[in-house]
């Protein structure tokens, strides 16, 4: 197999900050997330949907 | 940053009606179930698991025999493709089965609002994925950031950093377990009980790490049994003559935004503080068992032994670190300065009033929401109900997972927008290699033949190539990626890698 390229390292150019996904915003520290808000009592539902043995029955294999 | 980092999420997988011997099938099952653009077929140049940067090779890596009990004696042997059916994405990542875990590894990030909006992107093609097996199999397939099954099994969430390979072995080794030891009482996902320790009087406690319970040596090669606070596996992914990834294991999986980045930003501060010759500050006579005592207490006040002076506690110990960093890395870049005044914040609140945390860090977010519900119903903290509930708050789905309840009603600080997490499912980082590996999935699919961390191998003309990109670590990779990115054919981009660097800039 040929290798195509073999790039000097640490060659001395400008970054160029061209991130079309970063938005005016961003870098402007924690916010508020923007997703709609539910009625308060809507966690504590999800709580209470919590079957009481799923850790009980929850195996896993060892990972790294 | 001024540096590549990354992170590897392994899922816990729930499959309805199934258990644990099911699951590498079910993961790989799921990870094939992925529907977004992509290509098979791994790279595994310069990759050597037992290789240690301590300078040897062992022969085997430790396993956890208590597997075996979910092994099917007769199931089919797998080639290492079948198994792990990696799947590389148009945003640079690696999805793919590890040892019965859908893992997704983020693409290489440079700044830590990138690497935020890549684990969260993670999060979504693991559970679009999960919902499309689902719909295949008409039963319901959850899964968990976590880190514990809560019988003793764990599963990891690593970190990747780049840094220089002239720091000496052991100053790396010495100089972050105590950083490592104590790291957690921001970092910690926070978990119900205790596990792997039958002689624990205090059981029935919550505790600030999910992971703390699983380590038994300071450093070693191994990730899966026996396993170390620092991980001495030697895969640098780059030049090996110039660099090192330091692989770290002992962190757990956050949900928060926040604690995402501030771990990160933190442990690569402490990597430049190495780099530039830091010296440990202060060296602990068992780090293991100090891993295990601070996670367990979350008062903050219990001191563990140090060598040569006076015990000290975590709150101290990070300090010593954060004063260093403060000194010599002031103004280094935008995620250092974020990152150290966060810091120090985080360690005044730690001190004075930890609960205020709740909107940023798992284990304070996740002791506030279970704790009041464990006092209204009189339970232990290591009543499995309580580990059912602690166990809910990792669930990545938005419908049903307690930490995106929270999220959802406001009480959680983000860093990234829900458009940019979104635009992270398929766009890699501008600004690392990443950006290369993901162009070779989304325009020329069709001609790979694999892909890795450091090159892609592809056919041109009838002539199998292999773009090296050991070297395209820096920062001026940008200007390559914007070049390369214009290119109109492969024909072009072929031609522009072949240029040389100097003609680039």
């Amino acid at each position: 197999m040929t290798t195509i390229f073999r790039g000097e390292e640490r060659r001395q150019m400008p970054t160029v900050p061209a991130d079309p996904l970063r938005k005016s915003g961003d870098g402007d520290g924690p916010g508020k997330p923007d997703v709609k808000r539910p009625d308060t009592s809507d966690l504590l539902k999800r709580m209470k949907r919590v079957d009481p043995d799923a850790a009980r029955r929850y195996r896993q294999r060892s990972g790294e | 940053m001024h540096r590549l980092f990354g992170i590897e999420t392994e899922y816990g997988i729930v499959v309805d009606g199934l258990g644990a011997n099911d699951w590498i099938a079910e993961s790989i099952a799921l990870v094939r179930s992925y529907a977004g653009k992509s290509v098979g077929g791994w790279n595994y140049r310069g990759e050597d698991p037992r290789r240690d940067m301590r300078g040897f090779t062992v022969q085997h890596l430790s396993t956890n025999p208590d597997d075996a009990q979910f092994d099917l004696p007769d199931a089919p042997p797998l080639s290492r493709e079948e198994e792990r059916s990696d799947r590389i994405l148009a945003n640079g990542a690696r999805f793919y089965n590890d040892h019965g875990h859908p893992e997704y590894a983020t693409p290489e990030c440079r700044s830590l609002r990138d690497l935020v909006a890549h684990d969260k992107a993670g999060e979504r093609i693991a559970l679009a994925a999960a919902q499309r097996r689902a719909q295949q199999r008409n039963l319901a397939v959850t899964l968990y950031k976590n880190n514990t099954d809560f019988h003793g099994a764990s599963y990891g969430t690593h970190e990747g950093y780049l840094m220089a390979r002239s720091v000496p072995t052991d100053a790396v080794i010495q100089g972050l377990l105590p950083f490592f030891v104590t790291r957690q009482i921001y970092a910690g996902a926070g978990k119900c009980g205790i596990e792997n320790d039958s002689t624990s009087a205090s059981a029935r406690t919550f505790q600030l790490s999910q992971r703390a319970d699983f380590f038994s040596v300071e450093a070693s090669v191994d990730t899966l049994h026996n396993r170390p606070l620092v991980n001495t596996r030697d895969e640098p992914h780059a030049t090996p003559r110039r660099f090192r990834r330091l692989h770290v294991i002992c962190g757990d999986a956050n949900m928060c935004e926040y604690a995402t980045a501030l771990k990160v930003g933190t442990t690569s501060l402490v990597l430049k503080l190495l780099e530039e010759g830091l010296t440990p500050p202060i060296k602990l006579v068992d780090p293991i068992r100090a891993v295990k005592q601070i996670s367990r207490d979350i008062t903050f006040k219990l001191a563990v032994e140090r060598q040569g002076g006076p015990a000290v506690t975590a709150l101290e110990i990070q300090r010593l670190y954060l004063n260093e960093a403060k000194q010599r890395l002031s103004g280094l870049d935008e995620d250092a300065d974020w990152t150290l005044a966060e810091w120090e914040a985080t360690l005044n609140a730690l001190e004075t009033d930890p609960l205020s945390l709740a909107d940023r860090l798992d284990w304070v977010a996740k002791f506030r929401l279970l704790d009041a519900f464990r006092e209204e119903e009189n339970l232990a903290w290591d009543d499995p109900h309580m580990q059912s509930l602690d166990l809910a708050y990792h669930d990545i789905d938005p419908e049903q997972g307690l930490y995106y309840g929270l999220e959802q009603e406001g009480e959680m600080r983000r860093l990234v927008t829900d458009a940019r997490i979104q635009a992270a499912m398929s766009c890699p980082p501008a600004d690392t290699r990443a950006f290369l590996r993901g162009l070779f999935v989304e325009r020329f699919g069709s001609v790979v033949r694999s892909i890795g961390w450091n090159g892609v191998a592809f056919k041109y003309n009838d002539e199998d190539l292999l773009f090296d990109m050991n070297p395209l670590v820096e920062e001026n990779v940008a200007l390559l990626n914007e070049e390369i990115g214009a290119a109109g054919s492969l024909d072009e981009v072929v031609a522009a890698i072949r240029r040389r660097p100097s003609d680039w800039v």
